[in-house]
């Protein structure tokens, strides 16, 4: 087994593995951008290395410096996380030059999955079922025009290096497919360092359902059972949960076997994730592979008692797996919300900026998975993922709610996050009855607001702000929190008369 | 004491004025007497009613920002503006002028020049952040009458980014 292993992520995934490590008894060693100094996987880890300045492209992206690292502080083995540099082939064969040992697949078949297109021609070969889809990647907009012709409108922009929504753009008309492929391939480029894009027939309303596999250096593969990660907004997916709603055993056998059958065809190894689409009718098509740890990896975690990222440091180290498909049961209920720093009132527009003040929350089958702390800032360079809620129960209505209970006790103060619109989410009947597609978002929560802050709860908050104020006023050098404004008036004034009491009284 | 606040944007009144070891509460229509207590620097306690809740609060700047009841409400004093800025639509042609960043990121892509007629929603700059592009739209219709940003350019939120003089 390691003795060390060198992280090549941040936030809450860099906490993430180094929670494993520790569990295994392996040091752990992160790298970090000077904006990361004080960030949390930095603080956990048992060492750090700055690597360079906040934007990714030259520190979380900067594979020589990482590799330097990696040698300076003697690790044996890199755990890339999600995102950076997870997927990218050039990295895990630069790894493997190297001498150092990259926890995930192989790099040809890291090459071959990243690769969409390619991917797609080797699934279509091994008689899996992929969309109808540009064959090879362009840069010509003539040549985009023409496939999304002869494929049909809607199409999707996809990233060919990509995953979590980055660079995907989906294209109604011909007139708007020019600057959707421009912004898909800047997106990409900044993202994944590769432009490349394609286009794919765009199915409306599928649920979007993924099995996660795990294969070990001999070709010994096992499945995981199913995530339907159907809640998307910008094509990014913000609630999950297994198992799927939507399958029955039978199904769920035969979209396993296809799962495994798409692994084995591209030679894959350590921890992956086939994606599906399943539409209307129930026919399922291969969507792409996720060659990493996936973000919503708990809940299959919560629900199987399988600890992934163990089992990929084990797979990595080259042991072979000692599961068994026939011992894995799917127990329970698991759902995983995910916390952006996000304002879903405006957009979804990013919200950098400095947590004042957080309280996880607690309790049977509640498992929090966080990068952040109060009083750290959050920095606009990287992902808007804070956290992760993720709520384990013996069956999906407990699970809702206890999730709903949750994310009442999930205290964030300070930067906009989605935790009342996940929420609203949660507590929705369609999402209740289990009807989830990835058009769900669009369809119920287009023009979301909060609602339902009761006025006692508003009564309240008004006397703490006003006993605050008090206690500001009276505290030793006054109100230090604040500057004070010059001209600005008395903080608080009486203005005529004031009644007490009176009809409709409500307690707090 | 009267105090007046906008809470979520809408202002609001509330008395509070200790008594001995309790607080009365109240607001014109109801009137409330509870224990409270600063138990930290971010959490409170009031006890009324034979019952207690904690209500957690931070200080940003003018605003406050209090949770309770699994909500977070925001509270300015009634001096300063709330925390949100109103939506494209809602902007009068005076507001549509000035386009700000609506958070800190960096602008990635300039789509007009100065001079340069703009429609209502044109998209006139990309402003990155945390990974995601920003299309920043025109308020109003109009010319491009300055421009102070330059694409690479890192700007904090508020900033002002172009103006906009509106057509007459």
């Amino acid at each position: 087994m390691f003795k060390k292993v060198l992280i090549a992520n941040r936030g809450e995934i860099a906490v993430r593995v180094i929670r494993a490590c520790r569990d295994m008894g392996i040091r752990t060693v992160v790298v970090h951008s000077d904006i990361d100094k004080l960030s949390l996987h930095v603080q956990l880890a048992d060492e750090a290395v700055l690597i360079g300045p906040a934007p990714a492209t030259e520190s979380y992206l900067n594979m020589d410096r990482i590799i330097r690292a990696a040698h300076d502080t003697s690790s044996e083995a890199i755990h890339p996380g999600y995102g950076f540099l997870a997927e990218n082939a050039d990295f895990a064969r630069l790894c493997e030059k190297e001498n150092i040992v990259f926890i995930g697949p192989n790099s040809q078949a890291l090459a071959l999955v990243g690769d969409k297109v390619r991917a797609r021609e080797t699934m279509a070969k091994a008689g899996i079922p992929i969309i109808p889809g540009m064959e090879a990647i362009s840069r010509s907009v003539t040549e985009f025009e023409a496939a999304a012709r002869s494929i049909g409108y809607p199409v999707i922009v996809k990233a060919s290096a990509g995953g979590g929504g980055k660079g995907m753009r989906i294209v109604c008309e011909e007139k708007d497919l020019r600057p959707a492929v421009e912004a898909g391939m800047r997106e990409a480029k900044s993202a994944f360092g590769d432009e490349s894009v394609y286009l794919e027939k765009y199915i409306e309303e599928p649920r979007h359902v993924e099995f996660q596999v795990l294969a070990d250096n001999a070709g010994q593969t096992v499945h995981l059972f199913e995530r339907e990660c159907s809640i998307q907004r910008r094509h990014q997916k913000i609630v999950e949960e297994t198992p799927s709603p939507a399958l029955d055993p039978e199904l769920r056998a035969r979209m396993a076997e296809t799962a495994k059958k798409a692994m084995r065809a591209a030679g894959y190894n350590n921890a992956g994730t086939v994606e599906f689409l399943l539409d209307k009718d129930r026919n399922f098509y291969f969507l792409e592979v996720n060659a990493r740890l996936q973000v919503e990896h708990p809940v299959t975690e919560l629900v199987t008692g399988v600890d992934l990222v163990r089992r990929q440091i084990l797979i990595a180290s080259g042991e072979k797996l000692t599961l068994k498909q026939e011992d894995l049961r799917q127990s329970g209920h698991a759902i995983e919300c995910r916390i952006y720093a996000e304002d879903p009132e405006n957009n979804f527009l990013p919200s950098p900026g400095r947590i004042l003040f957080l309280k996880e929350p607690q309790g049977p089958g509640v498992r929090y998975d966080g990068g952040i702390y109060g009083g750290w800032e959050v920095p606009i360079y990287y992902d808007p993922i804070l956290a992760k809620l993720i709520v384990w129960a013996e069956d999906r209505e407990s699970a809702c709610r206890r999730m709903a209970a949750a994310l009442d006790d999930f205290v964030i103060l300070g930067i906009h996050t989605t935790n009342a619109f996940l929420k609203d989410i949660i507590n929705h009947p369609e999402f209740r009855a289990g009807r989830t597609n990835t058009a769900f978002i669009k369809k119920y929560f287009d023009g979301w607001k909060e609602s339902g802050k009761n006025e006692d709860d508003l009564r309240l908050v008004l006397a703490a702000a006003a006993f605050d104020e008090m206690a500001a006023a009276t505290r030793p050098g006054g109100r230090p929190d604040r500057e004070t404004k010059e001209g600005a008036a008395t903080p608080w004034k009486t203005l005529g008369h004031w009644r007490i009491g009176g009809a409709g009284s409500h307690g707090i | 004491m009267e105090f007046e606040f906008l809470i979520d944007g809408a202002p609001r009144k509330i008395f509070l004025e200790k008594k001995e070891n309790t607080y009365v509460i109240g607001d014109g229509e109801t009137a409330l007497e509870a224990e409270i207590r600063s138990v930290s620097e971010n959490e409170m306690m009031f006890f009324a009613g034979g019952r207690s809740s904690r209500v957690y609060i931070a200080r940003d700047g003018e605003r406050r920002l209090v949770f309770t009841g699994g909500r977070v409400f925001v509270v300015c004093e009634s001096l300063y503006e709330a925390g949100h800025s109103p939506g494209g639509d809602e902007r009068t042609p005076e507001e549509g002028r000035h386009i700000k960043a609506p958070m800190p990121g960096k602008v990635i892509k300039l789509n007009v020049a100065l001079g340069e007629d703009v429609r209502k929603n044109q998209t006139l700059l990309i402003v990155e952040a945390m990974k995601m592009e920003n299309e920043i739209k025109a308020a109003i219709e109009g010319t491009v009458k300055k421009i102070h940003v330059a694409a690479g350019d890192l700007v904090d939120s508020e900033k002002s980014l172009i103006e906009i003089e509106p057509k007459r």
